[in-house]
């Protein structure tokens, strides 16, 4: 019974528990036991203990031993493998039990099963492991310093290392770092504080890094026994706390250069928080702002204020840049123009969602803006409207854009002049010229000029304007394009060439009246010298066949006199009639004419006539004039044909702008031009011995056809023939 | 006082030519007289001469004013005949014009002497006569 009730007692134990004999083998065992060893309690009953826990050490075998001769051991953290292979840490009481007085029945074994609580010191080493704490411990007694080897690791000294007091202090950086903590520790030595603190160490091979060191006194008796505390490493982190630091810091001196005010605007409880840029920005005070986000709506300008709302929500729900300008309203009832960019931020682990944004001014710039615009339309005003034709033209020369005035100096529509270069419409002889300055333009020599220059109109004529070109350059420096400005000095030009005209013929009739003097002055000296030589001789003469020849000398010499003057006369005529005399005469009746006056001396020459002359054409001339130069050349042709072929004339007209051109054209004698270029107008100038040549004909040709402003010119070859090109003005109504 | 071999006139007035001629014979001028019309029979006949190495004139009287081929026209073609040639020929321009222009130009000419206003009287051949015996 008792016995039973002793089984009992341990079967039913709430702790493991059994009951052995002098061999090891269980009487009993408690029913905890048995589950935790995973058997019934049938297959423990028995059974040795030694073939429950086979892998039991030699050890613990001789402590069984040793307990069975009467003694009580009990020791902690036995390492135990379980029949299904697991571990287990087990804390052991062995006692011996008395079958008999003085005699040894056997052994009571009690074990505790550890494992969690181990598990835990052994997770928390790993834990300090993987996140470099170290301990350490201070004994301030014996001044003895204990270092575990994560502290070693971190020291980068040794695992046998045993430092001393000064050498661990020593490892701190020199300065701040060592003076702080002997501070640290005198501190807590004296009264006890604890310390927590981030310091620089120098490890044993020399290397900086961040440590965190936290400390604390252990008292024994109110004094002060060891400082235990940890040693971490957080070099890395400290780094970047570092590095984050810096950039913030460059970033805040960054956006207060800049005053880039930056904001977040909390969208789960729309809180809208600013830095101090924004709050400059906005010229508010920091505690008068109230309900930033509302104060923040009231500021934005009605105009602009809904949109720039409806802007930010469509950011908002579509996770999209808010990128916009508005306008804001001051205290002192100022508007600024701001410019404010932003984007939504969802951080990985939270569920907070922020719009973070930046806001700067950008009044100046909305005035620079402003004045730009109103800049180029006055421009634009002036381009279009201005009475001096304008162009702008690109670097290849083509237009850009032209103005009214010079599409109607040019007499051409704003689409047919865009569609031909300034190289088309200028005149070929200024071209070279306004080139050149335009190359030297573009290289830089020069940043403007100014030329008189020709263009054509598109009807032709000519166009006389004064080009002022201007280079407009780009931001960056280079050339963008030119300014031209086109002053159409036409009706200016046309009447200094008018005048230059009449000076000229003013300077032509001086000359010609010069040579004219000496013309005369010479003919009829010639005569006189003659006459008055003759009647000298006449006096004296006795001889009267002598004298009668004399006397028919004298009648010959005053007949030429009497010639030479009237050639004088009608060269006169000719210089004075003239003006007011011109007419609109058609030039082929006048030819048809002549041809008719002189139809038998061509007959007689077996001429032959080529006449092409257009009937439609009218001359501004005197018909008597036209008629006696006709009559001159086509006589000359006949009187110096060549011996030795036919007489073929050809005369055609042609018209060149304002000009009616007559060539006449024979194949006789021809003229030297080489000898006679100069003088086959001139008076009294022959060049053939011709028994009627008296070199009156084309002189009194050529003073005909100038004074009806037209002009004759010649070209000949001596034995091919000769064309005289005779240059009419078209009559104009 | 010596008279001249041979000279020439070239004019191409029948009148001055017939006055000078009557006027040269009365101050027993020269041997011989040559008239050319203008210019260019008379360079025609000096280059034939030339040819024929036949002795040039001593004196030439040119006009200027002349057809076909004027004393100016003249002046420039005897200009060419090789220098040995022609040098002791002497020549006169003889001309009615007053024209400065013309008196000028007849001086850029060294190959001419001097220029002579028309009529051409017996002083002025007398005085020729004088200079040249010097």
């Amino acid at each position: 019974m008792q016995k039973e009730l002793l089984h009992l007692f341990i079967e039913d134990s709430p702790i493991e528990i059994g009951v052995f004999d002098t061999n090891m083998n269980f009487i009993s065992c408690s029913k905890l036991w048995c589950k935790k060893l995973g058997l019934a309690s049938e297959e423990v009953i028995g059974k040795s203990y030694y073939q429950i826990f086979p892998e039991t050490t030699e050890e613990i075998r001789k402590i069984h031993e040793y307990c069975l001769k009467g003694s009580f051991i009990s020791f902690e953290g036995e390492k135990t493998i379980l029949p299904s292979g697991k571990i287990q840490w087990l804390n052991f009481k062995i006692n011996s039990w008395e079958k008999e007085k003085g005699k040894v029945g056997g052994l009571i074994i009690v074990c505790e099963d550890i494992s969690n609580k181990r598990n835990e010191d052994e997770y928390r080493l790993k834990a300090q492991k993987v996140a470099n704490i170290g301990g350490w411990e201070v004994n301030l007694i014996t001044n003895e310093v204990y270092w575990t080897n994560i502290t070693k690791e971190l020291h980068e000294v040794s695992e046998n290392y045993v430092p001393a007091l000064e050498e661990a202090v020593s490892f701190y950086k020199e300065g701040y770092h060592r003076e702080k903590i002997v501070a640290l520790v005198s501190e807590a030595i004296s009264d006890g504080t604890p310390w927590d603190t981030e310091l620089l160490i120098v490890t044993a091979k020399g290397a900086e890094k961040w440590v965190r060191v936290i400390g604390k006194v252990e008292y024994v008796n109110n004094k002060a026994a060891k400082i235990t505390g940890t040693f971490q490493d957080i070099d890395s982190k400290k780094k970047a706390e570092i590095n984050y630091q810096e950039i913030l810091l460059r970033h805040n001196v960054a956006t207060k250069t800049a005053s880039i005010g930056v904001w977040d605007y909390d969208l789960a409880s729309q809180e809208l928080s600013c830095d101090e840029n924004t709050y400059l920005l906005y010229e508010a005070d920091l505690s008068g702002f109230g309900n930033t986000y509302d104060a923040w709506k009231r500021s934005v300008l009605q105009e602009d204020r809904d949109r720039v709302i409806k802007e930010m929500d469509f950011a908002i729900q579509h996770r999209v840049e808010f990128n916009t300008e508005f306008r804001i309203r001051l205290k002192n009832g100022r508007i600024k123009y701001i410019k404010s960019i932003a984007q939504v931020h969802k951080y990985p682990d939270s569920i907070e969602t922020k719009m973070i944004g930046a806001n700067w001014d950008i009044t100046e710039f909305k005035h620079t803006e402003l004045k730009l615009i109103k800049r180029k339309e006055s421009f634009l005003g002036v381009f279009n409207n201005s009475s001096v034709g304008m162009a702008l033209i690109g670097l290849d020369g083509s237009w850009l854009k032209i103005n009214k005035s010079l599409c109607a100096s040019l007499g051409y529509t704003k689409e047919e002049l865009m569609e031909l270069t300034f190289q088309d419409i200028t005149h070929p002889d200024d071209y070279i010229t306004d080139l050149s300055l335009l190359d030297k333009l573009t290289l830089g020599e020069i940043d403007q000029y100014q030329i008189e220059k020709r263009y054509f109109h598109k009807k032709g004529h000519i166009v006389y304007v004064i080009l002022s070109v201007t280079k407009v350059s780009k931001i960056d420096g280079g050339l963008s394009h030119f300014i031209s400005q086109v002053v159409d000095i036409t009706s200016r030009k046309e009447a200094e060439n008018k005048v230059r005209a009449v000076l000229k013929i003013t300077a032509d009739q001086n000359e010609s009246l010069t040579n004219f003097a000496h013309i005369v002055s010479h003919n009829l000296r010639s005569h006189s010298t003659n006459l008055s030589m003759l009647t000298g001789f006449l006096i004296n003469e006795t001889d009267k066949e002598e004298r009668e020849n004399l006397i028919r000398m004298l009648n010959d010499s005053s007949e030429s006199l009497d010639e030479t003057i009237s050639h004088l006369n009608e060269v006169v005529s000719v210089k004075l009639n003239v003006l007011g005399k011109l007419e609109g005469v058609k030039i082929i009746d006048v030819f048809d004419n002549v041809r008719k006056s002189v139809a038998a001396l061509l007959k007689e020459n077996d001429a032959i006539l080529n006449v092409q002359i257009p009937k439609e054409y009218i001359i501004s001339a005197v018909p008597a004039y036209v008629e006696s130069i006709l009559l001159n050349l086509l006589t000359n042709s006949v009187k110096y044909c060549s011996s030795k072929r036919r007489l073929v004339v050809d005369i055609k007209a042609r018209r060149e702008r304002d000009k009616i051109i007559v060539s006449f054209s024979d194949n006789g004698l021809g003229i030297d031009m080489k000898r006679h270029q100069n003088k086959i107008f001139g008076m009294y100038k022959t060049f053939h011995k011709h028994k009627d040549s008296k070199g009156i004909g084309l002189f009194i040709t050529k003073s005909q056809i100038e004074a009806m402003n037209g002009k004759i010119e010649v070209d000949s070859s001596v034995d091919v023939g000769t064309t005289f090109t005779l240059y009419f003005n078209s009559y104009k109504k | 006082m010596n008279k001249i071999h041979s000279a020439c006139i070239i004019d191409d007035d029948p009148i001055f030519v017939y006055g000078t001629k009557r006027i040269m014979k009365d101050v027993d001028f020269c041997e011989e007289i040559h008239v050319f019309e203008n210019g260019l029979d008379a360079i025609e006949e000096l280059n034939r001469l030339r040819v024929a190495k036949e002795k040039l004139p001593k004196l030439i009287f040119l006009d200027l004013n002349m057809p076909i081929m004027n004393g100016w026209e003249f002046l420039d073609d005897f200009q060419k005949i090789p220098r040995h040639i022609r040098e002791g020929v002497i020549i006169y321009i003889i001309s009615s014009s007053i024209d400065p222009r013309d008196i000028e130009r007849v001086k850029t000419y060294d190959i001419v002497s001097d220029y002579i206003l028309k009529p051409v009287t017996p002083k002025d051949l007398q005085n020729l006569l004088e200079e040249l015996a010097e």
